[in-house]
């Protein structure tokens, strides 16, 4: 208790204070005045004093077993897993009201901050007029037997207990870099951007370990979620039979293992009340530089090889020191860039853990050797022999090393994207758009590097432009008239009936977003045909300026990384992630 | 020395142990470690009306966080998140944490208390001398302790000369309230919470608990009698999904259907002969009357089928322990008063009452709008009595030791009657104390221009950015729940203490305090000099319900009602003595074997009319104020939207969790005919009109409401704008739940 404990007695404000003018010379604040209290100091005093509420707190003093078991231990299992088990939520359908208490609870019991929540209620609606339906569901994380979360986590931040089953975070160990998030196909792992970490629902396992039920099911007034003992086998089973939850996300992606059961039969148009919603997920600014950024370094350097095998190798010892060194500096901003996205950059090493089997591990290790490899190749070409004595076949191979490295690692940029399963990040769609990024984007800044040292006087580039400028603009054109026209196939499912994954990205790039679609193919029009058309014009005219080469060379680079930019932003915006049904917002 | 392994792969840490749960004593089991507590005390919720107690987790004699109690009677261990939250709200940064009075340019400059007072005084004696005693008024509210309203209703009425003062509970409750005082001659809901677990027949009209009160759907779920639950709205609610029979009758059709069965229940003899005959006046006349409800006008009426109206009276009759429960689908209406009668008309006639799991039942809103009808000094007389009644006054101005001059003749003009006063004239001053008519009140343009027409407008609220302390000319800060002391009484009539449990912000006061002040301020301070605190005014209360049906002599403080879990009046010095117990139901129902203290009234069939009987009251209905036309096609429903939201949102929009729970906008629910018909789609944003104003909102698709019917959520500010304001002509409650309206894709 404070230390005025002593001076304010136990007791209603009418035992202290039997008239409004008592002298209250006990309270510190007003007894150096030694006047009289008014009502007003009287009331104000009483209303910052708690003591009164102690009469009625002792009662509990001595009970220490948690009294709320008689209602759940039903709910919880006796004993624990045996081999091949595990705990599972088990929610009755039938007795889900929708009242969301079982939120509150977990909010409340686990201590969660001001506005975080780790379970959530959706509402599935569907039937008749005549016979209607409202289904509302709870959901948590589901525990999966296979989880995503933890496949494709770096740093090895989520376990999966051997014997309860129970998909736990290790917070300490996370670095934030998010892609848990995009992996789940139940969006349960919440970001919490102040920690720099993610946090998810871990069955209340420490409850669990001594026979107290986790929040939820000590909360919910009509007994629907429960934890009960799960064949995994089962689950494997139920997974190929889609029994999972009417509108859920396939359950072959992770093989949640929460039942809902229920003894109605829902009907079969029942559709999430949150089907028609249309809201753009988070951009995730830091991802989208680093890959246009990775993608253009890559795409310069495998030009430069491209160039190297066509041409003699006085011309390329010209051009290759500033192609190499710029490349590289896109290489090193994308580098810099990603680190931007982790909550906790100072434990970005590591991610050498996951190796095995994180994606994302994968190519951060990736670009980790592109990136060493590109430094020694650029910094082998800028200083020469003389400073850095690297014979050139070495020089020449660690060239192609550095392209190798960063084609693997675009590869490994793509499978994060394509294992999640989200439609709009399918494998076809995202290899085509990052793989068709690295080709424009590298032409275009091979272009940039020769116009610099055109600029600059140096005649082997003038040679080069005019041995390989034409092609150079034709690879753009092809590499640009591709992707667009990849990227408005999108538009086609507009047309669709119902509402797929697709049509939600078709349907936020025309509607909310429809100004960012506009933009991006307006940069891409220009940037990528048009004028790489009216230059392949000129170049092929022999009518080059410095000034139009400038002009054009400029604008065409600019606009195309511009456009790949904003490509990518509707890449992450416009992506419709597979969810649990959700609620009118 | 940092081990390597551990950088390399970290299990334990800083962030780890931010979420350590810890045994927490007091039979809480684990809790986390960052807010174990060092005692606990249980206090009832300041929400609905349901009354759960929860557990408030002290650290240093101070609130950190709550869990429900486990064993109160009420609530067994649960609470729904607006409970869980109700801690959360209190840290707001809009709370009103000084007097904000208005200045010469308009603007709410912060003042101190004197000054607030003086202003408060001055302007109010200003306007009673210029326009006579009666020209200031007061509105107060469903949600504030039970003393409060009492010392409150006093010193208006008796010591400030006021004569008119009402409640926000007449927009919930007053239906109730007359429909109980004509047919049992007192407004007594004679039900207890474990009526809905010993009921094999449970009928719910207008009545959506598993959103509205899910803590009483909590006491259905545990109903092991496998019940018939009839659920008549004209939406497919929740609670409707999980009724056995769910009648979607037209709405404003219920009063039709409730005389048909009647007529049903008649023609097959299917009555309780003994039960009308002992205890009951008027059957004969309510059987002629219902002659006329033929199943043919019936069906063409409410649009259901025969089949399912005759089902309906057959339930009725099979059912051993029949209990009819209400909510505001039968009291905002414009009918309520005698629908709410043809629901206690069909308990009566089947001697459905008195028993367990029986009962003509009116669910309640707020958490203590049982409090306001039997202490705020407003349509009643303090303890239940009539103003109008010599014997009643006297004995009150004996208790409150006050003269009895000063104690009006009649009772006060009814909320909607004091909005009149200000547009006629009549009523020049008005103090609004924890409600926010602004939003919530029917046809809001015109409430608002009410509103401004005021001399002088006092708001006293927790809040200082209520849409109704945006007219202000004078807001006075109040503690609110958790922050001051008190009873609440609930809907089964169960008193229920609350506690200071939180230290207000800054200069906020309980709303005790301030009546205090404003007494000592006006000059009448010597007339409440006993109002020391609110126990004492309960002690005072207490003497004030001696020989009331209300009568609560027995309760021996609020240590008593703190360990027996609350206390159902009545409860009388006889009471005390009692072994408070319920014996096991003889008809083999299932009564749980240890059940806490369970009071039912009526169990002898004596009613509270001079000759103890309860009376047949009915009347011819009348057809929907506002029926659709063709300009305004649509008949508009409104309602609570989610278990999360809590009438205008005041607090509930205050908590991060509970704004994640409810739609963050306002929406519309259509069905698929009419939004086919109309080409709207699920999520566009349509315009919603009414004669009285318009709206926009999101369409929310779903066959949930009928065609030709649509259905919006109270909670957000807009809806009222579509309202009629049309009341019943028994109790003035407002008619919210159907107007006339259009949809127009934007």
């Amino acid at each position: 208790m404070p230390a005025t404990r002593e001076s304010v007695p136990v007791g209603s404000a009418e035992e202290q204070h039997p008239s409004a003018e008592i002298a209250f010379g006990s309270t510190p604040s007003v007894a150096p005045f030694k006047r009289p209290m008014t009502l007003l100091d009287v009331l104000l005093t009483d209303q910052h004093d708690l003591s009164a509420v102690e009469r009625f707190s002792i009662e509990h003093a001595a009970d220490v077993l948690p009294a709320q078991a008689k209602y759940y231990s039903r709910l919880i299992p006796a004993s624990p897993p045996g081999p091949g088990q595990q705990y599972a939520f088990d929610v009755d359908l039938d007795r889900c009201s929708g009242c969301k208490a079982c939120v509150a609870a977990c909010h409340s019991l686990n201590g969660l901050d001001a506005n975080e929540t780790w379970r959530d209620v959706g509402l599935l609606v569907g039937g008749t007029t005549s016979a209607p339906v409202l289904q509302h569901v709870t959901m948590a994380c589901h525990h999966c037997i296979d989880p995503g979360c933890l496949k494709g986590c770096p740093v090895n931040a989520y376990e999966k207990d051997p014997i309860t089953g129970i998909v736990r975070h290790l917070d300490d160990q996370c670095f934030g870099c998010q892609y848990c998030t995009l992996a789940c196909p139940y969006d349960v792992p919440k970001f919490h951007a102040d920690k720099g970490i993610v946090r998810k629902c871990d069955m209340c396992s420490s409850r669990l370990a001594v026979g107290e039920a986790p929040a939820c099911v000590q909360a919910c007034p009509h007994e629907a979620i429960s934890i009960r003992i799960v064949d995994q086998r089962q689950i494997v089973e139920d997974a190929e039979a889609a029994l999972f939850l009417p509108a859920a996300p396939d359950s072959q992606l992770t093989l949640p293992t929460t039942t809902y059961r229920t003894r109605r039969v829902l009907p079969k148009n029942m559709l999430p009340a949150d089907y028609h919603a249309a809201t753009a997920q988070h951009p995730h600014w830091p991802l989208i530089v680093m890959l246009v950024l990775t993608q253009l370094s890559v795409g310069a350097f495998l030009t430069g090889l491209w160039l190297e095998s066509r041409l003699d190798a006085t011309l390329m010892a010209a051009v290759r020191p500033l192609h190499s060194v710029s490349a590289l500096l896109f290489g090193l901003m994308a580098l810099a860039a990603s680190t931007m996205h982790l909550g906790r950059p100072q434990y970005a090493f590591r991610a050498v853990i996951g190796l095995k089997h994180s994606w994302l591990s994968r190519e951060i290790v990736a670009f980790g050797v592109f990136a060493g490899l590109a430094k020694l190749y650029a910094a082998g070409n800028w200083f020469g022999p003389s400073v850095l004595p690297i014979p050139p076949l070495v020089l020449h191979w660690i060239g192609w090393g550095v392209g190798i490295s960063g084609l693997v690692g675009v590869g490994c940029s793509v499978m994060i994207y394509a294992v999640t399963r989200r439609a709009l990040w399918e494998f076809p769609h995202t290899v085509t758009r990052f793989g068709l990024t690295t080709g424009l984007l590298g032409l275009t800044a091979t272009w940039l590097t020769l116009l610099v040292l055109n600029a600059s006087g140096v005649t082997a580039a003038e040679t080069v432009i005019a041995n390989s400028g034409r092609r150079l603009c034709v690879g753009i054109l092809v590499f640009a008239t591709a992707k667009l026209v990849w990227e408005a196939s999108v538009f086609r499912h507009l047309l669709s009936r119902n509402n797929p994954p697709l049509k939600r990205s078709a349907t936020l790039m025309t509607g909310p977003l429809a100004r960012v679609t506009f933009a991006r193919f307006a940069f891409g029009i220009c940037g990528g045909i048009l004028v790489p058309a009216l230059l392949l014009n000129t170049l092929t005219r022999d009518q080059v300026t410095p000034l139009s080469l400038t002009l054009q060379v400029g604008f065409i680079f600019v606009a195309s990384l511009v456009g790949e930019l904003l490509e990518r932003f509707l890449f992450f915006a416009t992506v419709a992630a597979p969810r649990m049904p959700g609620n009118v917002r | 020395m940092i081990d390597p392994m551990q950088l390399l792969h970290q299990r334990d840490g800083r962030l780890t142990r931010e979420l350590l749960l810890e045994p927490g004593g007091f039979g809480l089991g684990r809790v986390p470690a960052k807010v174990k507590p060092d005692a606990t005390t249980n206090m009832v919720c300041g929400y609905c009306s349901t009354g759960c107690s929860l557990k408030v987790h002290l650290k240093n004699g101070e609130a950190i966080n709550l869990s429900p109690n486990t064993d109160y009677p009420v609530n067994l261990g649960m609470a729904c998140p607006k409970g869980w939250e109700a801690l959360t709200v209190l840290d707001a940064p809009d709370r009103a944490t000084t007097p904000l009075l208005k200045d010469a340019s308009g603007h709410q400059r912060p003042v101190d208390w004197p000054t607030a007072l003086t202003a408060f005084v001055d302007n109010f004696k200003a306007i009673q001398e210029k326009h006579g005693k009666e020209s200031v008024a007061f509105i107060s509210t469903g949600q504030m302790a039970t003393e409060e309203m009492a010392l409150l209703g006093s010193v208006a009425k008796f010591g400030m000369g006021i004569k008119h003062g009402d409640g926000n509970t007449r927009q919930c409750m007053a239906t109730a309230v007359v429909a109980y005082k004509q047919a049992f001659g007192f407004d007594a809901p004679p039900y207890t919470y474990q009526d809905f677990e010993e009921s094999d027949v449970l009928v719910l009209v207008g009545s959506n608990l598993c959103l509205a009160h899910p803590i009483m759907w909590e006491r259905v779920m545990r109903n092991k009698n496998k019940p018939e639950i009839i659920v008549v709205d004209p939406r497919f609610t929740e609670t409707a999904m999980s009724a056995t029979q769910h009648l979607a009758i037209a709405p404003k059709s219920d009063m039709d259907l409730f005389y048909g069965i009647a007529r049903i229940l008649i023609e097959h003899d299917w009555l309780d002969h003994d039960f009308i005959a002992q205890h009951t006046n008027g059957f004969a006349e309510f059987a002629e009357f219902v002659s006329t409800f033929t199943i043919e006008r019936v069906t063409a009426l409410t649009g259901l089928t025969e089949a399912a109206i005759r089902k309906f009276a057959e339930t009725i009759h099979s059912g051993k322990r029949v209990s009819f429960w209400w909510t505001m689908g039968v009291n905002q209406s414009h009918q309520g008063v005698r629908t709410a009668q043809a629901l206690i008309n069909l308990a009566l006639m089947t001697g459905n009452i008195g028993r367990p799991g029986t009962g003509a039942n009116s669910i309640t809103g707020q958490c203590n709008a049982m409090g306001s009808r039997l202490f705020s000094n407003t349509t009643n007389l303090l303890g239940g009595h009539d103003f109008g009644n010599p014997a009643h006054r006297a004995k009150v101005a004996g208790i409150l030791n006050i003269d009895e001059a000063v104690i009006p003749n009649e009772a006060s003009w009814a909320y909607n009657e004091i909005l009149e006063g200000v547009l006629r004239g009549k009523i020049k001053g008005l103090w609004v104390i924890c409600t926010n008519p602004a939003h919530s009140w029917i046809h809001q343009t015109q409430c608002r221009d009410i509103l401004e027409r005021l001399d002088y407008l006092v708001v006293q609220d927790m809040y200082h950015t209520t849409e109704t302390a945006q007219y202000a000319d004078l807001v006075l800060p109040a503690a609110g729940w958790g922050e001051k002391d008190g009873t609440l009484i609930n809907s089964e009539r169960r008193h229920g203490v609350i506690k200071k449990v939180r230290r207000a912000p800054g200069q906020a006061l309980s709303d005790f305090s301030i009546f205090r002040l404003i007494a000592d301020a006006w000059g009448c301070g010597d007339m409440f000099k006993e109002w020391t605190s609110p126990e004492a005014a309960f002690r005072i209360m207490q003497q004030l319900s001696e020989d009331q049906p209300c009568d609560i002599t027995g309760i021996q403080g609020y240590e008593m009602l703190d360990a027996a879990g609350g206390v159902q009046w009545p409860f009388t010095k006889a009471n005390e003595l009692e072994e408070l117990g319920l014996s096991a139901g003889d008809d083999g129902f299932n009564t749980p074997a240890s059940q806490p203290a369970q009071r039912r009234l009526f169990a002898d069939g004596r009613f509270c009319h001079a000759d103890g009987r309860a009376k047949f009251i009915f009347e011819m209905p009348k057809t929907m104020p506002e029926p659709p036309s063709d300009r305004y096609p649509f008949i508009l429903l409104t309602g609570r939207g989610t278990a999360s939201q809590w009438h205008t949102q005041t607090r509930t929009s205050k908590s991060d969790v509970l704004r994640k729970l409810y739609p963050e906008r306002i929406y519309v629910e259509i069905n698929p005919a009419d939004s086919r018909r109309l080409g709207i789609r699920s999520g566009e944003q349509v315009l919603i009109t009414s004669q009285r104003g318009e709206l926009d909102a999101t369409a929310f698709i779903t066959p949930s409401v009928q065609p030709g019917q649509i259905f919006i959520p109270m909670h957000y500010e807009s809806a009222n704008r579509l309202t009629d304001a049309v009341f019943d002509p028994y109790s003035k409650q407002p008619s919210y739940k159907a107007c006339a309206a259009n949809v127009m894709k934007k």
